[in-house]
């Protein structure tokens, strides 16, 4: 019951034992230090942004930044860093959050710590969309994002639709099985797209590796919305996400329509995530971590673990794109590489580290 | 018990997503180093086919070249440009879906896949030869090993980067098909013509026309390709008197925007041709508007064939861009 079930309450979900706050130990930290941690969150994201705005391959010092935000500094600045540096960056942290937040979302929804938005076959789909849209000639046009959109939406509602065939109380085993099923089987055609199309192979793999590069501010403007929204709509389910970690039987003991409430709740992620996935590419790791560090230094309870998963993906990926447009300039590393690359240390790192604190 | 399996079945989904992301990751470098790396040579084609004489390919490799040639199959563009050039174009039984647009090829060839040929097609056309780049190698060491003991000379001549290496592989093909003196003469062809354009440099250099920088773009936004020194196209470049933004780095690469925009090229060159307009794409880049180039409406686009295939036709490219760096002297 409750407490020691293996999900996604209390630090690193069912790995370890429980988190910082909250959970088995009780409710007795101070207020103030959570504000605190959060304010260091909030700290942490800005100054991830601002050196991610400061810092690139051009050679740029910060003061020309600075100077060329403000509108001074010549056109080439101007442009290089409003037009190139600000929206990739503001895009970067959009994409994190968007990331953060899904996985937590997702993980909670299919009680699963190592669950994932891409396990239901988003980013699958997305990229089947996308390979159509590039096979149609329409490449990058506004119809690249939309049909990896409308591609992303297309298999999670196929993902639904099979798991409820399959089970009619959609329990998440079930869910994460179906989901599966159609994220091979779209890989596989968009495989079979690469093979047949061989002029599109290596573009359809650069995408799929993710790059934050030329994409303008139609990602940014896009995401924004669509983020804010999801996030004001996940935060006011805080409670409700809770109340579903506990597993099914706890739910509907509480009151809760658990299948119907966890069918919402994974459109919505697919719908964000989606987005993410279409203007950036596949981009892994955030969407596993972010969740899993946000819980470990702020707690399981979403009215935290929500917003905390949310700064952290967000900083994240703004760091690692610095990285892939910095390490090795002038050339460019594909982000979505990185990730990993930076990520799992970073992981280890603190997983090792709240460990050892119990 | 449950959890467990439901924590395997996601990891492995999940392992299948990234696999894939690091397979894809793979495939590029591969496909990007395949481009620089040499045959990985076979273990020497032997004597069965009762031959004449023996050559080295390219690759380092020890082949027996055929007596009589009257069959060739070849599955590179830049070898079929040459192999037509050499007037051979009508011994061709096969060749490669790349190459469709070389002149002179064989009426009745067989259109195979550079990577993947279909090898019972080729067994039962049993060319005397088969020419290959490394493209078609990147699998096996010898996936032609069955074409070999039947008898078909296998020879490979990896994709080259350099002029020198063109010219190398041209006089190797000419003298494997037994057409030494053509292939002098096309080599020759090839230098004249540079030496024209580089003349023209010169002249325009000392008119006072100054150094240009460039920047040539292989793909187009996001992913943004282009090469520095090592490449033939950077060669051509600073023997037109211009000077390529990315000559400190070797080989082909690929850049961040923001390396681009800050060397500010005067000139930009792209060879994309899977979009509509790679031109306008260049020119509609947001953040780019302050680049000399963009500002001047000097981007152009130059011939994927003749700037991307290496060999004999790379004169053409050169002719394009000696005609969009010194306009006064190509009065069209």
């Amino acid at each position: 019951m409750g407490h020691g079930r293996a999900g996604c309450k209390g630090g690193a979900g069912g790995i370890g034992s429980g988190g910082t706050e909250g959970g088995p130990r009780g409710f007795g930290h101070p207020q103030g230090r959570r504000v605190a941690g959060f304010a260091a969150l909030f700290l942490f994201a800005a100054a991830s942004v601002a050196l991610g705005v400061l810092i690139g391959s051009a050679s740029l010092s910060p003061w020309e930044v600075i100077a060329a935000l403000l509108g001074g500094e010549d056109q080439t600045t101007r442009s290089l860093v409003i037009g190139i540096r600000l929206p990739r960056v503001i895009l970067a942290f959009l994409t994190g959050a968007a990331l953060g937040l899904g996985g937590t979302v997702m993980q909670s929804v299919l009680e699963n710590p190592l669950a994932s938005p891409f396990g239901l076959g988003v980013s699958a789909g997305a990229g089947l969309g996308v390979t159509a849209a590039m096979a149609a000639g329409a490449f990058g046009s506004l119809l690249m994002p939309v049909a990896g959109f409308a591609g992303g939406i297309l298999a999670v509602f196929l993902a639904l639709s099979l798991a409820r065939a399959m089970d009619v109380r959609t329990s998440s085993a079930t869910v994460v099985l179906a989901g599966m099923v159609l994220s091979l089987f779209f890989s596989a055609m968009m495989d079979l797209a690469s093979a047949m199309m061989p002029e599109y192979a290596q573009r359809i793999a650069l995408w799929q590796m993710g790059s934050f590069a030329s994409k303008g501010w139609r990602g940014p403007a896009v995401l924004s919305v669509l983020l804010a929204l999801c996030f004001a709509i996940f935060q006011g389910k805080a409670t409700l996400l809770d109340v579903l970690s506990f597993g099914d039987e706890q739910a509907a003991g509480m009151g809760v329509d658990a299948p119907r409430e966890k069918r919402r709740l994974i459109i919505l992620v697919a719908a964000l995530t989606g987005a993410a996935v279409s203007f950036a590419g596949i981009i892994g790791f955030v969407d596993l971590v972010a969740p899993h560090i946000a819980r470990r230094l702020f707690g399981a309870s979403h009215r935290r673990a929500l917003p905390a998963a949310a700064l952290l993906g967000g900083s994240f990926l703004v760091l690692s794109d610095l990285a892939a447009r910095t390490f090795a300039a002038p050339r460019e590393i594909p982000v979505g590489a990185l990730t990993a690359l930076l990520g799992a240390p970073f992981f280890l790192y603190v997983y090792v580290r709240g460990r050892g604190r119990e | 018990m449950q959890a467990a399996n439901r924590a395997n079945k996601a990891k492995k989904a999940r392992r299948a997503v990234s696999k894939r992301a690091y397979a894809a990751a793979l495939a590029v470098s591969l496909f990007a180093s395949a481009i620089l790396s040499s045959c990985g040579g076979g273990d020497g084609g032997g004597d069965e086919a009762g031959a004449g004489r023996t050559l080295t390919d390219p690759s380092g490799k020890k082949i027996a070249v055929p007596d009589r040639i009257e069959t060739i199959a070849v599955l590179a563009p830049s070898l079929a440009e040459i192999v037509s050039a050499l007037g051979l174009g009508g011994k061709v039984v096969a060749y490669d879906s790349s190459s469709a647009d070389v002149e002179g090829m064989g009426e009745d060839a067989a259109v195979l896949d550079m990577e993947s040929p279909d090898m019972e097609r080729l067994l039962a056309l049993s060319p005397d030869i088969l020419l290959v780049s490394s493209l078609s190698l990147y699998d096996q060491e010898n996936p032609f090993q069955t074409l070999e003991d039947a008898g078909t000379c296998v020879a490979c001549v990896p994709t080259s980067d350099s002029i020198e290496d063109i010219e190398g592989d041209i006089a190797f093909v000419a003298s494997l098909l037994g057409e030494d003196e053509k292939g002098e003469e096309i080599i020759e062809g090839m230098r004249e013509e540079i030496d024209l354009y580089s003349d023209m440099a010169k002249e325009a250099a000392d008119a006072g026309a100054g150094e240009k920088t460039v920047y040539f773009e292989i793909s187009a936004a996001p992913d943004l390709y282009s090469f520095g020194s090592g490449v033939f196209l950077d060669e051509l470049i600073t023997m037109l008197g211009a000077k390529n933004i990315l000559s400190g780095e070797t080989g082909w690469l690929g850049v961040t925007e923001e390396s681009v925009v800050e060397a500010d090229p005067d000139v930009i060159f792209t060879n994309v041709d899977y979009i509509d307009d790679p031109v306008g794409e260049i020119l509609s880049r947001q953040g780019w508007e302050g680049v000399t180039a963009i500002e001047n409406g000097d981007v152009y686009y130059i011939d994927k064939n003749a700037s991307a295939r290496p060999s004999q036709n790379v004169t053409k490219a050169m002719e394009q861009m000696a005609g969009c760096l010194y306009p006064e002297y190509f009065p069209d």
